[in-house]
């Protein structure tokens, strides 16, 4: 049995610390998806916390023949997806959701790397904002976590040609979100 | 090919999933065709642009912060649980200390008796009141069920038709702001 697997059956019996190694073991990930996701540290921060509380809540629902990250995965995007979706119909111009501050996971000392990464973080979130919340989280799935096409369908409860199609379709959209930039890298 | 057909392929294979036969077919079409190539330098530039953004660190005290947070809902529950246990606990002691004094003061002024068959007598009109309620209502349904049922869906046409009037509202209001 491996640590994590020890970690959950603890957790499942109701031992408060193995999952708080679980939530450790997990953090980023889960906050980078969240982050990703909604484009607000605030926002992010608390969904994070919200799909680690309700794994807890139904840590007895999980199966074990499935991969744990898999499974936290899905309850994080399909709880940014609701949000989303309640966001739709939110009165905030969706502009100034975005005015964050940008906190990047590598530290770099050099201005000009901070600036070319805060440039960066810019667009890709500009870039996003034009994603249908499916779409977005098929995007993260793919690009910060490698995920397969058949772990992105079960993460998001979709077929491995729909998420075929959403990826295809959100390249579409950021291409021609594109139109008129200047995209040389 | 057609350009959209090759745009899908120009997406498998940013993936990864194109076989030779199809990554052929796809070069070909390129080679012809200006948009497309226009359109697989953007793909491609996306592409380089997604992979080279980091993953972004959680905050330093999220951990805590979950597990406060779970600390506090298992406390509040015990606490819910608790109190409903002793409130329920307190209620039933009460009427058993109670119900002794109560039932033999009753009994000594002579209600007790009529009290228990009173008592099932509001019992039986109130079953007697449901059953003749409920059959009201059958009959009722089965006399005015076609106007009903019109009712029922041009009330749920007004529910749909003021939702999306709402929506549209919202959504000018965005636009105006």
């Amino acid at each position: 049995m491996t640590e994590e697997e020890e970690w959950i059956k603890a957790a499942r019996e109701g031992d408060k610390a193995a999952f708080g190694h679980l939530v450790e073991a997990y953090q980023t990930p889960i906050y980078n998806l969240t982050y990703r996701m909604l484009h607000n540290q605030s926002e992010a921060e608390e969904a994070a916390q919200e799909a680690f509380i309700r794994a807890y809540k139904h840590l007895n629902s999980y199966d074990p023949g499935r991969p744990f990250s898999s499974w936290l995965f899905s309850i994080a995007s399909h709880y940014c997806i609701d949000r989303l979706r309640r966001r739709r119909i939110d009165w905030l111009p969706l502009k100034e959701e975005i005015a964050e501050p940008v906190r990047l996971a590598t530290t770099s000392p050099n201005p000009e790397t901070v600036a070319t990464d805060r440039d960066r973080e810019a667009w890709i979130q500009e870039l996003m904002n034009a994603l249908s919340p499916t779409d977005r989280a098929a995007l993260t799935l793919h690009y910060w976590y490698d995920c397969s096409y058949k772990e992105i369908a079960e993460v998001l409860n979709l077929t491995v040609s729909a998420v075929k199609s959403r990826l295809y379709r959100a390249r579409r959209t950021l291409a021609e979100q594109m139109e008129g930039e200047s995209y040389a890298l | 090919m057609r350009c959209e057909q090759a745009r899908r392929m120009m997406s498998a294979r940013l993936d990864g999933s194109l076989d030779p036969t199809e990554m052929s077919r796809l070069r070909d079409h390129m080679a012809s065709c200006a948009a497309c190539q226009v359109e697989w330098e953007k793909m491609e530039a996306l592409d380089q642009l997604f992979k080279s953004a980091p993953m972004r660190d959680a905050p330093p005290y999220l951990r805590i912060r979950v597990t406060s947070r779970i600390e506090r809902r298992d406390r509040a529950r015990r606490a819910i649980i608790g109190g409903m246990a002793l409130a329920l606990g307190t209620a039933t002691l009460t009427v058993l200390v109670l119900a002794p004094f109560a039932l033999g003061l009753l009994d000594n002024l002579g209600f007790g008796p009529a009290l228990v068959v009173g008592g099932m007598e509001t019992v039986t009109q109130l079953l007697v009141l449901l059953d003749a309620l409920s059959r009201a209502l059958i009959v009722l349904l089965d006399q005015f069920a076609r106007p009903l049922a019109i009712l029922g869906i041009g009330s749920l046409l007004m529910a749909l038709v003021l939702n999306g009037l709402w929506i549209v509202t919202i959504r000018r209001l965005r636009v105006v702001r």
